[in-house]
C-alpha cells in the first residue's frame, strides 16, 4: 500500500496496480499486461537512477 | 421516511410441526423450512440445528448472523430489496423483528485455521459476544457436487436470508410488545439549527478481497466499480446493506443493529445533534481508486449531506484502515471534524505498529482492541460446523482469542473493548 | 532497599557548565536530591551511593559511563537505580534515562527517571524504561520523586505488575497498549468523541499517531547495466509446500529462493503465504507480485546488469514494526553481503 510505504519514510516509491496484484492487471490482455509490468519495472529502475535528497 | 420496527421478543426456540410464534415461544418446522432451502438446486441438503445462551456449544465457521425479519406487507420494500425482493427503498413502512434471536449460517467453503470466526455459546466468550444472549437457528449448507466459489457463497447468502424471512414471516398479523419509530424528517425543524451536524461514513467492503460477480452488498450490488453512496439512515436498517463474504468483524445483524446508527439516531432524538445521512463507501485497492473514493466520500458527506462532523469506519483489514485514515484526513481538509474507529493491528502490542495512517489532524480515534484477549475454554459439548476437519479443529480448542469470536471485536460500533497505552 | 542515585553537576552541587566536563564522581551518601529520595522512599531505604557527571562528558562517552556506572552498582549490590530527576535538561536527561536502560538491560535491577515530556531522552528511551513526567517546574521535586519511588517500589515488590496506567501513576506512556472491556460501546465513545470535536469542546483520543523518522536515502544507480538487482517482496510469495514454513500473517521469518534458471515463474509453482488480500490473480501468475518475467529480458537486454539468483520473500500483513525492521535488516544484510547493488520491493 502507497500511503503506508509513505508514511514509513520510503524514498522511492512507485505506486504499482492494486493490492491484489502490485505488479500486473488481470482484466488486461497478456501482452499488455507485460507490458504494464514493463512499464511499472522501468519506472521502478529510474528511480533506482535518481538522486534523492529529500522525502 | 420513517422505519417503524415491531418487536416480538424472543425467549425460546425450538423445533416443533409448524412455524410460529407463540407468546415469545419461536417454533420451527425443521421439514418445511429444509425444503424451502432445498429449492435452490445448488444445495444437496442443509442442516439445521438450535443453540442457545449458555450452552456448550461452538458453531462455525460463521458465514453470517442475521435477525429473524420480515416486512409487515404493503408498508415499504420488501425484505431484503434486490437481492429477496424488487427493487424499492429499504428503509420505509413497518418491520416486524423477532428480537433475541438470531439465523446463524455456516460457511460451507470455511478453512479451517485461515482466519475465521466461530460463535461462542458459554463460557468468557459467550458471555462477551453480544451473540452469546441470542437463540440461534443454525444453518448448515451441503452444497451439491461441484459447485463453484461463487454459486456456493451465493447460494448460501440466499438461505441465510430466506431463513430470515421466513422466521421473520410468523410475526405478521401479532401484536408486537413495542414499537421502535426513526423518523429523522425533522432536521429542518427551527430549534435544531444550533446543533452539530453529524454523518456517517461506512465502508461496506475492502476491494484487496475481490468480490464475486453475484455477490449482495449494497441492494444486490457487489459494489465492484461503486462510488460512495449516501444512504438513508434506515436503509442500513432495514436491509439494503449486508455483510460481503469476506466478513472480518462484521455481521448483517449489525447493520440491521447497526450500533453507530442506532446511537445517531438516539442522539438526534435526544437533540443533541442533527444526524444528516450516512454515506457507504468501498476500501480499493488501487491506489488512484483510494484517492478518489476517500475525496468523494468526504466531498459527499459536507456538500449532499451538510454535515460538519463525521464518523468513520473501515471494513476488513489493513487497506481499509489506511483507505479511512485517507478519507478522514479529506473531510479534515475541507472542514469536518472526523472521530475513526480502527480495529487492533498492534501483535505486538505496541502503539507504533498500532496505525496504518499519520495524518495528524485525524486525532479523535476509537481504538477497539482485541489481540490480548483471550480465554481459557473447557471442551463444548457440541460442535456445529460443515466438516470433519473444522470439526476436529474446534474440538481441539483450549484457548478462544477475541478476534476469532463473532461479535467481541465487531467493528460496527458493539464492541466494549478499548485499548489503552501504557 | 539499597539505592543507587544519579545526578548532573548541577543537582549534584558541583557547579553549572563551566564543570560540565566532569567524569564520573562516587560519594557514599545522599545529596541534595537524594536526601529528598531517601525520605520518600521510607523504610529501611538507603542511597549507599550517589554517582554524579557532567553533562557533557555524559553525552561524550555514554557508553564508557554506562559500564562504569554498572560496576559501581554491581560492586556496592544496589536493589534500585534512580537517576534524576532531569526536568527540561536535555543531555541530562538523555544520560539519565540512557544509564537507566543501560543497567536494567545488564544487571535486571528496578530502574526510574523523570523528566519533562519535551525532554530528548523521552523519545529516545520512553518505551523501554519507566519514565515520570516531571513537568518543568524544578520546584516540584518532592512530588516527582514521590512518583518515581512509588514506581521503584512496585518494580521491586512484583516487577511492575502492579504498576497502573499512565495518568494515575504519574509516567510517560511506554507506548504498550492494553485491553480493557468497558462500558461504553464504541459507537458510543465515536459520537461521544465527534460532538465534543465538532462543539471544540475536549476531547481523548484512545490512541495517537505515530511519526516514523525517513531512512535515509541510499545513493542512486550510476551505471545499471552494471548493476545487481535483487526482487524482495513483503506480499508472501513462495514455493508450492512453503518450504520455510512462513506465516500467513505478523510472519516472523523471511525465505530466499532461487530463480537464476528462470525467465518466467509460473503459478503452478507457487503459493502466497498472506491473509491479506484476494491471492488468487498472483497465483494464477507470480510474476504480477515478483516481476521475474520482464527484468530476466532487461537484463538479457543489457538494460540491467544481472538479477540476484535469488528472490527475498516474506509476509508483510499485521506484521509489528519492530518486527519489520529485523526483517527488513536481516534481508539487507544478505544481499548487501552477496553484492546487490539495488532492491525493487514489491508490496501488497
Amino acid at each position: 500500500m502507497t500511503p503506508v510505504a509513505k508514511m514509513v519514510g520510503a524514498n522511492r516509491v512507485i505506486q504499482g496496480r492494486g493490492i491484489v496484484h502490485p505488479l500486473g492487471d488481470a482484466s488486461l490482455s497478456a501482452a499488455e499486461e507485460k507490458e504494464l509490468r514493463q512499464e511499472l519495472v522501468h519506472r521502478a529502475l529510474e528511480a533506482l537512477e535518481t538522486d534523492i535528497t529529500s522525502e | 421516511m420513517a422505519l417503524t420496527l415491531s418487536v416480538h421478543p424472543v425467549t425460546e426456540l425450538k423445533f416443533a410441526d409448524a412455524t410460529k410464534l407463540d407468546g415469545g415461544v419461536l417454533t420451527v418446522d425443521r421439514e418445511a423450512l429444509r425444503q424451502l432451502l432445498l429449492e435452490d438446486r445448488r444445495l444437496d441438503d442443509v442442516i439445521l440445528e438450535i443453540v442457545n445462551p449458555g450452552e456448550s456449544a461452538r458453531v462455525g465457521i460463521v458465514f453470517d448472523v442475521i435477525e429473524p425479519r420480515a416486512k409487515e406487507p404493503g408498508t415499504g420494500a420488501g425484505d431484503f430489496p434486490g437481492v429477496l425482493g424488487p427493487y424499492q427503498i429499504a428503509g420505509d413502512g413497518e418491520t416486524h423483528v423477532l428480537r433475541g434471536s438470531a439465523v446463524t449460517v455456516v460457511d460451507p467453503l470455511g478453512i479451517p485455521g485461515a482466519g475465521g470466526k466461530s460463535l461462542e455459546m458459554s463460557g468468557g466468550p459467550g458471555q462477551e459476544s453480544p451473540y452469546g444472549v441470542l437463540h440461534h437457528l443454525v444453518i448448515v449448507p451441503k452444497l451439491a457436487g461441484e459447485v463453484e466459489r461463487h454459486a456456493a457463497l451465493n447460494a448460501t447468502r440466499l438461505a441465510s436470508l430466506k431463513a430470515s424471512a421466513y422466521l421473520g414471516g410468523t410475526a405478521i398479523g401479532q401484536h408486537s410488545a413495542s414499537e421502535e419509530v426513526f423518523d429523522l424528517s425533522d432536521l429542518d425543524s427551527a430549534d435544531r439549527k444550533e446543533l452539530p451536524n453529524v454523518a456517517y461514513i461506512a465502508q461496506i467492503h475492502g476491494h484487496q478481497r475481490v468480490v464475486e460477480a453475484d455477490e449482495h452488498i449494497l441492494y444486490g450490488s457487489n459494489t465492484e466499480g461503486m462510488m460512495p453512496t449516501p444512504l438513508g439512515p434506515t436503509e442500513w436498517l432495514d436491509g439494503g446493506v449486508l455483510t460481503s463474504y469476506w466478513n472480518m468483524q462484521v455481521e448483517t445483524y449489525f447493520y440491521q443493529n447497526h450500533p453507530i446508527i442506532l446511537e445517531l439516531i438516539h442522539r438526534h432524538q435526544a437533540k443533541e445533534l442533527n444526524f444528516v445521512g450516512t454515506v457507504a463507501t468501498v476500501a480499493a485497492s488501487d491506489e488512484v481508486d483510494r484517492d478518489r473514493t476517500s475525496m468523494m466520500a468526504a466531498q459527499q458527506a459536507k456538500w449532499a449531506l451538510g454535515a460538519n462532523g463525521v464518523v468513520l469506519t473501515k471494513y476488513g483489514g489493513g487497506a481499509p484502515h489506511a483507505d479511512m485514515g485517507k478519507t478522514a484526513q479529506q473531510c479534515e481538509a475541507i472542514g469536518l471534524k472526523t472521530t475513526v474507529q480502527v480495529s487492533d493491528m498492534a501483535g505486538d502490542r505496541r502503539a507504533e505498529s498500532a496505525l496504518l495512517f499519520d495524518h495528524v489532524e485525524v486525532d479523535a480515534i476509537v481504538y477497539v482492541g482485541g489481540n490480548d484477549v483471550s480465554w481459557p475454554m473447557n471442551p463444548v459439548e457440541r460442535i456445529i460446523s460443515s466438516n470433519d476437519q473444522i470439526a476436529g479443529a474446534f474440538a481441539a480448542v483450549e484457548t478462544v482469542q477475541a478476534s476469532a469470536v463473532a461479535g467481541v471485536t465487531n467493528q460496527q460500533g458493539i464492541s466494549r473493548i478499548r485499548v489503552n497505552v501504557y | 532497599m539499597k539505592v543507587v542515585h544519579y545526578m548532573n553537576q548541577f543537582f549534584g552541587g558541583l557547579g553549572g557548565e563551566e564543570v560540565a566536563g566532569t567524569d564520573l564522581q562516587v560519594k557514599d551518601e545522599p545529596i541534595g536530591p537524594g536526601r529528598l529520595l531517601e525520605q520518600v522512599l521510607g523504610g529501611d531505604s538507603k542511597v549507599i551511593k550517589t554517582l554524579i557527571c557532567g553533562d557533557n562528558y555524559a553525552a561524550e562517552n555514554l557508553t564508557e559511563l554506562s559500564q562504569e556506572v554498572i560496576k559501581v552498582i554491581r560492586e556496592a549490590g544496589a536493589e534500585l537505580f534512580v537517576a534524576g530527576p532531569s526536568f527540561e535538561a536535555g543531555r541530562y536527561g538523555v544520560a539519565a534515562a540512557g544509564l537507566c536502560a543501560a543497567v536494567q538491560a545488564e544487571l535486571g535491577i528496578p530502574v526510574v527517571t523523570g523528566m519533562a515530556v519535551e525532554n530528548p531522552g523521552v523519545d529516545l528511551y520512553r518505551s523501554e524504561v519507566y519514565i515520570v513526567d516531571s513537568g518543568q517546574n524544578v520546584g516540584a521535586m518532592r512530588e516527582v520523586l514521590t512518583k518515581m519511588s512509588a514506581i521503584a517500589q512496585k518494580l521491586a515488590a512484583d516487577g511492575g505488575e502492579s504498576i497502573g496506567n499512565p495518568t494515575d501513576e504519574g509516567y510517560i506512556p511506554q507506548g504498550v497498549l492494553r485491553d480493557e472491556f468497558v462500558e461504553k460501546t464504541a459507537a458510543e465513545r465515536l459520537v461521544d468523541m465527534v460532538l465534543a470535536k465538532t462543539k471544540g469542546d475536549p476531547y481523548t483520543s484512545e490512541l495517537t499517531v505515530t511519526s516514523f523518522t525517513p531512512p535515509p536515502a541510499p545513493a542512486a544507480i550510476v551505471d545499471m547495466s552494471k548493476a545487481r538487482i535483487a526482487i524482495v517482496t513483503d506480499g508472501g510469495l513462495v514455493p508450492k509446500g512453503n518450504p520455510d514454513d512462513i506465516s500467513p500473517i505478523a510472519s516472523t521469518n523471511w525465505g530466499s529462493y532461487d530463480i537464476s534458471r528462470l525467465d518466467d515463474l509460473e503459478g503452478e509453482d507457487y503459493q502466497v503465504q498472506h491473509r491479506g488480500f484476494d491471492t488468487r490473480f498472483v497465483e494464477q501468475d507470480p510474476d504480477r507480485l515478483v516481476p521475474v518475467d520482464v527484468l530476466r529480458e532487461m537484463e538479457k537486454s543489457g538494460q540491467v546488469g544481472k538479477i540476484h539468483d535469488v528472490f527475498l520473500s516474506t509476509s508483510g500483513l499485521a506484521n509489528p514494526i519492530a518486527n519489520s525492521r529485523r526483517l527488513g535488516r536481516e534481508m539487507a544484510e544478505e544481499l548487501k553481503n552477496d553484492g546487490v547493488d539495488a532492491v525493487i520491493l514489491t508490496s501488497t
